[in-house]
């Protein structure tokens, strides 16, 4: 058997969880709040790495007051050396950094999902929509990979260190990553949970219940789309960012379709619309991958004919398809709208139900 | 761009682009009478091919026989995948995301047991060795007898195909359900058995076309998958509803990944690592540009002809 350190196991489950949290409140707020269909999740999370990948190359030697190494190509060596010194020794530069590849990141993405919204708005049919994210991501993916300068075409960014690996302690400096991502997967869940229960939220959810009737109440449909992809999608990029931060590779093979189905998965597991549902999904993903990734590993050493990593692909499948059969509203079903004026309802005629 | 390259390309267009049109008529058959963009299509190409790869390999070299044991194959996953997964949740009313989203999953499960089956066997990137005998050599172009396999193999079934949605009875059938679900069910037709008869030709069709792909290529989990965006691209430019439209579409798509990228890569520069991008950009060109695809065109054509 294999010795299993709980605490290591601990802190890289509850990591792992708050950057799939980012990624699935923001599916939630694109497709179970407002309808929108995103199937290129993968697409808005890849834009964080890729944005990770060059700040962490060509940004940070300049704000420790070094010159910047080409990363890719015969320099590949001395430029992986140089950043690692940098986030070793110069933790300011490191944090100056992080904060800008995390606000350049949500700006671009959100751009680009404000932007795939507006276009789109010219499809015939509603589900061509997710056919031209889907495809998008995959476009994207194909000329990043293409590109040789970016992040070296399809070698990737290596060593792309966490902030706090200054610190000699490595489980401390862990510890610290994994707060940060769960502060943020708190922030982004505090904000889509306030979203969500505004007047806003509520004609983002007229708008997923029927459009014909939101937009004859007067609410500008088209508007409303591209700013809750705006929103989801830089929600999704700073996860993006903290992924790519948390394997220490950018690689565009991350980032195709499965990932965005991994997200799906979450999102119809734990509740569609629901943020608490998408907190929860999150969760069971993060505590099943890394289940499967130990068992994978045991099975193969004890000899196993059979690859336990395929195993887990059918194991996500199953799940969805049985979640979409028998309970299409995931384990934690969205719960009735309350407003003030529901609650005045209901303190000033008690006993009934409204 | 020498004109033997060329030449080569052309072949290439030719073969690819009736595999295409093989697999996008089942994509634009599915998206008609069922009503569902089926993105599980790809797995049961590469079932196909799996199939024959497996019984090439148990000695039996025969085309024949190996094309229809990929249609059997073929038709079999998809027929289960719909009782199991598509009928229930059509019967629930889902919408439309819910039915796209479980034909992910399912396309997820049939590629992954797939994975698990040549891992198990350890039959990865094989070709159904069928022997090869040369029929045609000119220059640095040489037909083999795959090449006499595969084109006119799937020229062959398309042309059945579109005989059988034209001239039979269930055919018509097939055509009322895709003009009116309601109204078929209303005047009689027995929609849940064609419904079964076209899952049944779809992936029937979609695994011969794995089988005769693996006959050209190597045979790998990821075949159909790798080409579903392809697929995608001629069944759209064939605006998802017109057989002629959906065929020109193949391909056109076969081309533009072959001969136009060859031509852009020797006068332009463009690397080969680019071609998977011609497809998407096909798709979201259509989308945005011209969504009823090419169909109108067709028809524009057609009645000048007359």
């Amino acid at each position: 058997m294999i010795n299993i350190d709980l605490g290591a196991t601990a802190i890289s489950v509850l990591t792992l969880f708050g950057i799939y949290a980012l990624m699935s409140i923001s599916l939630n707020l694109e497709y179970g709040v407002a309808g929108v269909p995103n199937f290129g999740q993968a697409l808005f999370v890849s834009i964080g790495a890729y944005v990770a990948g060059v700040t962490y190359t060509r940004l940070l030697p300049l704000l420790a007051g070094m010159e910047s190494v080409h990363p890719c190509g015969p320099t590949m060596g001395q430029a992986l050396q140089l950043r690692s010194e940098i986030m070793a020794t110069q933790p300011v530069a490191g944090f100056i950094n992080l904060a800008l590849t995390l606000v350049i990141a949500a700006i671009l993405s959100g751009a680009v999902g404000f932007a795939v919204s507006y276009v789109t708005l010219r499809l015939k049919e509603e589900w061509f929509l997710a056919l031209v994210l889907l495809v998008g991501g995959e476009t994207v993916r194909i000329v990043v990979r293409g590109a040789d300068d970016l992040i070296c075409s399809h070698n990737g960014i290596s060593s792309v260190a966490q902030p706090f690996y200054f610190l000699d302690d490595v489980q401390m400096s862990s510890i610290l990553f994994m707060l940060l991502a769960l502060a943020l997967a708190l922030i982004a869940y505090l904000y889509s949970q306030r979203l969500t229960h505004s007047p806003y939220g509520r004609m983002l959810k007229g708008l997923r219940e029927n459009e014909e009737v939101t937009r004859g109440l007067g609410k500008g449909i088209s508007l409303a789309r591209a700013q809750i992809m705006l929103i989801g999608s830089a929600i999704a990029a700073i996860g993006g960012v903290l992924f790519a931060l948390n394997t220490g590779f950018v690689n565009t093979n991350d980032y195709v379709v499965t990932l965005t189905l991994d997200v799906w998965v979450m999102v119809v597991l734990g509740g569609i619309g629901n943020n608490r549902g998408a907190l929860l999904g999150a969760a069971l993903i993060a505590i099943m991958d890394r289940v499967t990734q130990v068992a994978a590993i045991a099975l193969n050493m004890s000899g196993s004919p059979i690859e336990f990593n395929y195993v887990r692909f059918i194991a996500f499948g199953i799940i969805l398809l049985l979640m979409l059969r028998y309970r299409p509203a995931g384990l934690l079903p969205e719960s009735r709208l309350t407003t003030i004026a529901h609650e005045t309802a209901k303190r000033l005629t008690p006993g009934k139900t409204i | 761009m020498p004109s033997s390259l060329l030449v080569t390309s052309l072949v290439n267009t030719i073969q690819i682009g009736s595999l295409y049109a093989l697999m996008a008529l089942g994509l634009t058959l599915t998206f008609s009478v069922i009503k569902l963009p089926n993105f599980a299509h790809a797995e049961y190409v590469t079932a196909g091919a799996y199939a024959a790869l497996i019984i090439s390999l148990a000695g039996v070299l025969n085309p024949l026989i190996i094309i229809a044991v990929a249609f059997l194959v073929g038709a079999l996953t998809a027929v289960v995948s719909h009782l199991i997964v598509f009928k229930p949740l059509e019967r629930q009313n889902v919408s439309l995301y819910t039915l796209i989203l479980a034909s992910f999953a399912v396309g997820l499960i049939i590629r992954y047991i797939l994975f698990t089956i040549a891992d198990y066997f350890n039959i990865f990137d094989l070709r159904i060795a069928i022997p090869l005998q040369i029929l045609f050599r000119t220059g640095s172009l040489i037909l083999t007898n795959l090449f006499a396999w595969v084109a006119p193999t799937s020229i062959v079934l398309v042309i059945l195909l579109t005989l059988l949605i034209n001239r039979t009875a269930l055919g018509r059938e097939m055509r009322a359900l895709a003009n009116n679900t309601i109204l078929a069910r209303v005047i009689g037709i027995p929609v849940e058995r064609v419904k079964n008869y076209t899952w049944l030709l779809v992936g029937g069709m979609a695994g011969v076309a794995g089988a005769l792909w693996g006959l050209q290529s190597a045979v790998s989990p990821l075949m159909g998958w790798a080409a579903i965006i392809s697929v995608f691209a001629a069944a759209i430019l064939g605006g998802l509803s017109s057989f002629p439209g959906t065929i020109l579409g193949a391909y056109v798509v076969a081309f533009s990944e072959n001969t136009i990228m060859l031509f852009l890569n020797f006068s332009y520069g463009v690397d080969l690592a680019y071609k998977p991008a011609i497809p998407f950009i096909i798709i979201i060109a259509v989308l945005l540009i011209r969504p009823q695809g090419l169909t109108q065109l067709l028809k524009r054509a057609g009645e000048l002809g007359r």
